[in-house]
């Protein structure tokens, strides 16, 4: 079954999914999901807050997706945005340098945050085999209070206790020809950070013997081994690249989206970013859509609120059942299957169940 | 295909329980859109902090005061929900209201600052009223306040100094405490305010309380409950009697843990914050551990703001000082676990505050941080 | 006359595909009757309509001479069939009573009554010779003892016919003996057998009647004691097999490899290698014969770099080798047909084309500059894909998954020998395969020798070994009972060194 069909129709039963929700508590579903939309996509504004939106969404999911992809469950895309962020914005507060020059080095500092955050339940994994899942989201936290001590401690602005000092415009993506064509809107250059990300890893996975060694490391360890590939290096090298490119969400949202880090917050990107993996089908142009889906949805949840009787908190539920429902793409494929083997080529249906089988045992 | 099915219905199943569970608030009619009065051309529109409608803080104040306007007032109301807390966020939720008619637009607290100083020059047929705060280009940049505009503060050190006397006249020998929840400019004033309160008790009522620098913290969250048990254990065990808790969540955690103290025999006290938070400390029957409760009246300030737009005097482009002159900051006016003496010697206090003949300062000075 | 169960023109079609076509089989009560066919010829589908899975397009089924309609696995558990799995559905935390009884709990007021069960699955052992201790833990016993587990489960739900799926492809030689000897008490003791298989060897020795089918057709049924392995090889592939490999005296040329004193531990940190020498030499074939688990695995991880060694050394070529990583070895001349095909030699979920780089990805012409070069990929599995005869849906955009597999074997031997290895190291390759791809995959083995390569070959099946071999090394617990020519030795004499007896003493 074609994974962009599965991904629509997880979103098609997300959708109907909120209208029953919608109909239930008394709102009109059809009015409800147009404001939902116009208040997406209505204005080149709206648009353009929409893109701004994703672009972090982008990046995580793509951190997700790519991970997974060889065959690690990134967890951890909250924390090593957050650290991401936090290095660029400390490079952006505390260096001064040309424009370009800046820029460039703020978005190597998240690259590399997130990436170094990534890296050490890489290390775990690959050494101690302590399962990412769990070491990922300690990292999380660790982010979390590291940047809560060091923003109050070394980066406070002069009256706020809860936030860094502001990024000089010349040290925040914003471009004025960009906000002047979506008439103030809010996007900036990070949509491009996550445009070019998007089609480095693309290249990464599906051209290069880099990729293919990393996703052979994910699908199956002991062939890896057995063909030679340095599975360890290969784990932590995976980990260290999803690292970065949360990292990079980051960048986008810290000196892009806002212009400044608060402390206090996990970012809520980063596990959006699992979601956004999964209805992507972890490929990199489906995590750019399917980030851009979810860009519409949060960006016109507000005017649907404003438009409707819809109080904030069904809305909430709404999106969110929209997300659940859309990130259950793999469920739809499991009934596919199941379907798919009782009814068709049943000479090889005793086969799959024992590759089926074999399969749970490599994964145990 | 069975078990195909079977999962479908239970996934249908789910939904239809959620929308259950969604249904209530919606049905209520104080639910988040205010249907219940006549159209109007008047509409009014909030967008909430982080946190809920129901934070007993700054959300649900605003609302409050908002919600009892629509009762006086032919007018429409809605509140909006940002995403997260950036200046972005709130722009885009400013920008939803005002798409859709919302021309006076409340928002409640500091974080708004930079939003709507944005909002006011983009929408100069709307009109804001920023609590707590005031617009500006940065945070760290002077206000500027444009015709459409108009900020409101809170005097919360005047409000925390009669805790502060309050506590200290109550306990009479013993320590007090402070827990925060982060360390932003109300929560500071607060602070410091009840550190003077008790210091002026001890100099000029005869009371013998300390506040040790270990005893002041600012916990970091306004939502780790958990901390806040945890935090004000510590106190309790340091000696402390009672605990001044401007800290949300936070503070819900410090409620919790003196009601165990109390229920085990032990004489502990929490000062509750921004509301009358009595209820909060209920134990048994209507025994509570909330001594008093350091209030501000940011219902009123809502109120008063409609209600001068709907008699056509907004003050646009002033910023107006909510402080124990005009009542707007003070004590809850029950007061039961206060005695009728410690009640009349705070009276006095708060009018030394309106005379002029006290003032509290809202800067840190020579307080503990 | 006294059928059990009957099916009766059976058809079953799949979009695409007829299954079961106009397929009957009648089994006698009391008889070991063997259903045979190569793989995909229709045996799992007939067994899953008999069993309740599938329902038939045409057809009539009847137990004890009624006609049924069974619409699920219960019905046909109700109806008395039951089947022992191939793959073993057996929860290894639980005890083999507790096994049995999941799914039909025996209670007492409302509690697990755990006691009575022991005891009739103890009875039920000793009346069927099973032998199985009811308190074990499934996770410590042997493969054949949780074999025997499975069947006691559907002797404890009073099973009248027993189906067998390939019940021998994970025994040991001494086990399969062990399981014949079940099965024919089984029958004695009333019950009735349908065993899947595609080895005829085991049906010669045990089953009565034999049903042959052929691409969802039946083909005959034939009395075992009266039709030679031929005949029925001939029924099963549809035409003349050979069982003989044929191959011309060997001729060892120089020495390939040389094994000195390697001793390894296995991954419970116990030497399941002890001091083991070898010497392989181009041009021969070298069998290892031995038990399963008998230190084979750890001895060919440690050639091929899978598993450290802890002492000892590893010289391919007059070059040491064994401090070499995977890739090196590889590139020094190791050619490796694993032993689990899907576990290390295939990466499932990738095309063919890609599993046939698995080792050289990183070369010219296959990439540059780290880059994949998709149209000599292509050409080399195009080459690949013909000279091995692997077919698959799609050519080498198939998903190795969706192969079957002998394809997926041909695949691999087709890339190791392509990479023209000067020692090629085959472990178990025919593993599971019917009989035609057994016999090409042999052929292409000799061929590799008569080429000049050195061939290790590690296989639990004896006659495999004494067919291929020049040379056949006995391994037992890790060390080396000694080395025969296979055209002087036998079976006997093999089994002997095998547990353990040395030639010497076997022969004094």
């Amino acid at each position: 079954m074609n994974n962009s069909i599965k991904s629509l129709l997880a979103v098609l039963f997300g959708l109907l999914a909120g209208a029953l929700l919608m109909a239930v508590t008394g709102h009109n579903p059809v009015e409800g999901y147009k404001f939902l939309i116009q208040g997406g996509l209505k204005s080149p504004e709206r648009i353009g807050n929409t893109l701004a939106t994703a672009t972090p969404l982008i990046l995580t999911g793509l951190s997700v997706a790519f991970a997974f992809r060889t065959g690690l469950f990134n967890i951890g895309a909250a924390g090593q945005m957050l650290f991401g962020g936090f290095c660029a914005t400390a490079v952006g507060l505390s260096v001064d340098l040309p424009r370009a020059l800046l820029l460039t080095l703020m978005v190597l500092a998240g690259f590399i945050g997130g990436a170094l955050w990534a890296l050490i339940p890489g290390i775990l994994k690959a050494r101690y085999n302590v399962h990412e899942v769990v070491s990922t989201i300690m990292m999380n936290w660790t982010a979390y209070w590291t940047v809560y001590y060091v923003i109050p401690g070394y980066f406070k602005g002069e009256s706020l206790e809860t936030e860094s000092r502001q990024l000089p415009p010349e040290a925040m993506l914003h471009a004025s020809w960009l906000s002047d064509m979506f008439q103030g809107s809010y996007i900036n250059l990070g949509f491009f950070i996550g445009v070019v990300a998007v089609l480095v890893v693309a290249f990464l996975i599906n051209k290069t013997t880099l990729g293919y060694e990393l996703k052979a490391v994910g699908f199956n360890r002991h062939s890896a081994e057995y063909a030679g590939i340095a599975v360890k290096r290969s784990i932590v090298l995976s980990m260290f690249i999803a690292g970065g490119i949360a990292g990079l969400a980051g960048v986008a949202q810290y000196a892009g989206n806002a212009s400044s880090l608060q402390i206090g917050v996990l970012p809520s990107q980063g596990f959006d970013g699992i979601a956004v993996a999964l209805l992507g089908a972890n490929a990199p142009l489906g995590v750019m859509v399917s980030a851009l889906f979810f860009g519409v949805l949060y960006s016109g949840r507000g005017f649907m609120n404003a438009m409707t009787e819809i109080p904030p908190e069904i809305a909430d539920s709404i999106i969110a059942i929209i997300i659940y429902f859309a990130a259950t793409s793999i469920l739809i494929e499991r009934l596919f299957r199941k379907w798919k083997v009782r009814k068709s080529r049943a000479p090889h249906s005793a086969a799959n169940k024992k590759q089926g089988e074999r399969e749970h045992v490599d994964n145990a | 295909m069975k078990k195909g099915v079977l999962s479908l219905i239970s996934l249908a199943l789910s939904v239809t329980m959620l929308a259950g569970c969604g249904g209530k608030p919606a049905s209520e009619p104080t639910g988040g859109a205010g249907s219940d009065a006549p159209k109007a051309n008047f509409k009014v529109g909030m967008v909430t902090d982080a946190g809920t409608i129901d934070d007993k803080s700054f959300n649900q104040g605003t609302y409050e005061g908002i919600v009892k306007a629509n009762k006086d007032f032919n007018m429409e109301y809605k509140y909006l929900k940002p995403a997260g807390t950036t200046e972005a966020d709130y722009s885009k939720e400013i920008g939803n209201l005002y798409d859709a008619g919302f021309k006076f637009i409340v928002t409640p607290g500091f974080k708004f600052e930079t939003a709507v100083h944005k909002a006011q020059e983009k929408y100069k047929d709307a009109k804001f009223v920023l609590i707590d705060g005031s617009p500006r280009p940065n945070p760290d940049a002077d206000p500027e306040l444009k015709e459409n505009t108009v900020a409101i503060y809170f005097a919360e050190q005047e409000s925390g100094f009669l805790a502060g006397v309050a506590t200290a006249l109550h306990v009479k020998d013993g320590q007090a405490g402070f827990i925060g929840g982060m360390k932003i400019p109300p929560v500071q004033k607060f602070n410091w305010g009840f550190q003077q309160g008790v210091k002026y008790a001890n100099e000029s009522l005869g009371t013998k309380v300390t506040i040790n620098k270990e005893n002041v913290v600012y916990q970091g969250t306004f939502d780790d409950v958990a901390a806040g048990s945890q935090l004000a254990a510590q106190m309790y065990d340091r000696g402390v009697n009672v605990i001044f808790a401007a800290a949300g969540g936070v503070g819900v955690g410090a409620i919790n843990e003196a009601k165990t103290r109390v229920q085990n025999g032990n004489d502990v006290w929490v000062v509750g914050v921004d509301v009358d938070q009595y209820q909060d400390g209920v134990y048994e029957g209507d025994k509570s551990v909330i001594l008093t409760s350091a209030v501000k009246k940011i219902d009123q300030a809502a109120y008063d703001m409609i209600k001068a737009e709907t008699e056509g005097k907004f003050p646009g482009g002033q910023t107006i000082t909510l402080d124990a002159k005009n009542d707007g900051v003070g004590l809850p006016a029950e007061n039961p676990n206060l005695s009728e003496d410690i009640l009349k010697q705070v009276d006095e206090v708060f009018n030394k505050i309106k005379a002029g003949e006290i003032t509290v300062a809202a800067e840190q000075g020579d307080l503990i941080e | 006359m006294d059928y059990v169960v009957e099916m009766v023109g059976i058809r079953k079609e799949f979009p695409g595909i007829v299954a079961n076509d106009d397929i009957t089989l009648q089994l006698k009560r009391g008889e070991i009757h063997a259903l045979l066919g190569e793989n995909g010829a229709g045996k799992s589908t007939l067994m899953s309509i008999l069993f309740g899975m599938y329902q038939p397009d045409r057809g009539v089924i009847k137990v004890n001479g009624r006609e049924v309609r069974i619409s699920n696995p219960n019905v046909a558990n109700r109806l008395g069939i039951g089947m022992v799995h191939q793959h073993f559905k057996l929860v290894e935390a639980f005890t083999v009573t507790e096994n049995i009884i999941l799914g039909s709990e025996t209670r007492r007021v409302g509690m697990l009554d755990i006691r009575t069960a022991a005891n009739r699955v103890e009875a039920l052992s000793k009346q069927y010779g099973l032998n199985v201790d009811p308190h074990a833990k499934i996770e410590d016993i042997s493969v054949g003892m949780q074999q025997r587990v499975e069947i006691l489960k559907m002797l404890y739900r009073d099973a009248e016919v027993l189906i067998f799926d390939e019940p021998t492809a994970v025994l040991t030689p001494q086990e399969i003996e062990d399981l014949q000897g079940i099965m024919k008490n089984l029958v004695q003791e009333g019950k009735s057998i349908i065993l899947i298989t595609h080895k005829l060897k085991e049906i010669k020795a045990v089953a009565d009647r034999c049903t042959v089918i052929r691409r969802g057709r039946t083909i005959g049924t034939v009395d075992v004691a009266d039709t030679s392995r031929e005949t029925m090889a001939e029924m099963m592939v549809g035409r003349s097999v050979s069982f003989k490999v044929d191959k011309q005296e060997s001729r060892p040329g120089e020495t390939v490899l040389e094994i000195r004193s390697l001793t390894v531990k296995n991954s419970k940190k116990v030497d399941a290698l002890k001091a083991f020498s070898l010497e392989l030499r181009a041009g021969e074939i070298v069998g290892i014969a031995g038990v399963d688990g008998n230190g084979q695995t750890e001895l060919i991880e440690a050639i091929t770099g899978l598993r450290q060694a802890e002492s000892g050394s590893v010289i391919l070529n007059g070059k040491d080798i064994t401090g070499l990583s995977v890739r090196q070895r590889n590139e020094s001349g190791i050619g490796h047909i694993p032993e689990d095909r899907q576990k290390r030699g295939l990466v499932l979920d990738y095309t063919l084309e890609e599993n046939l780089i698995l080792e050289i990805y990183k070369r010219p012409p296959y990439s540059k500059n780290g880059l994949l070069q998709r149209a000599a990929i292509r050409k080399h599995a195009e080459h690949i894909i013909q000279s091995f005869d692997v077919r698959s849906g799609e050519a080498g955009r198939s998903i190795v998954r969706s192969m079957s597999g002998g394809n997926q074997q041909k695949a691999i031997i087709g890339r190791e020998v392509e990479r023209d290895p000067d020692l090629l190291i085959a472990v178990q390759p025919t593993r599971g395969l019917d009989v035609g791809s057994i016999e090409y995959i042999h052929r292409r083995l000799v061929e590799q020798r008569d080429k000049g390569k050195a061939v290790l070959l590690v296989s639990l099946e004896l006659d495999e070994v004494l067919n291929l071999s020049d040379r056949i090394a006995v391994i037992n617990n890790g060390e080396l009972v000694g080395v025969v020519n296979a055209s002087e030795t036998n079976e006997q004499e093999l089994g002997l060194m095998m547990a353990g007896y040395h030639k010497e003493e076997g022969s004094a």
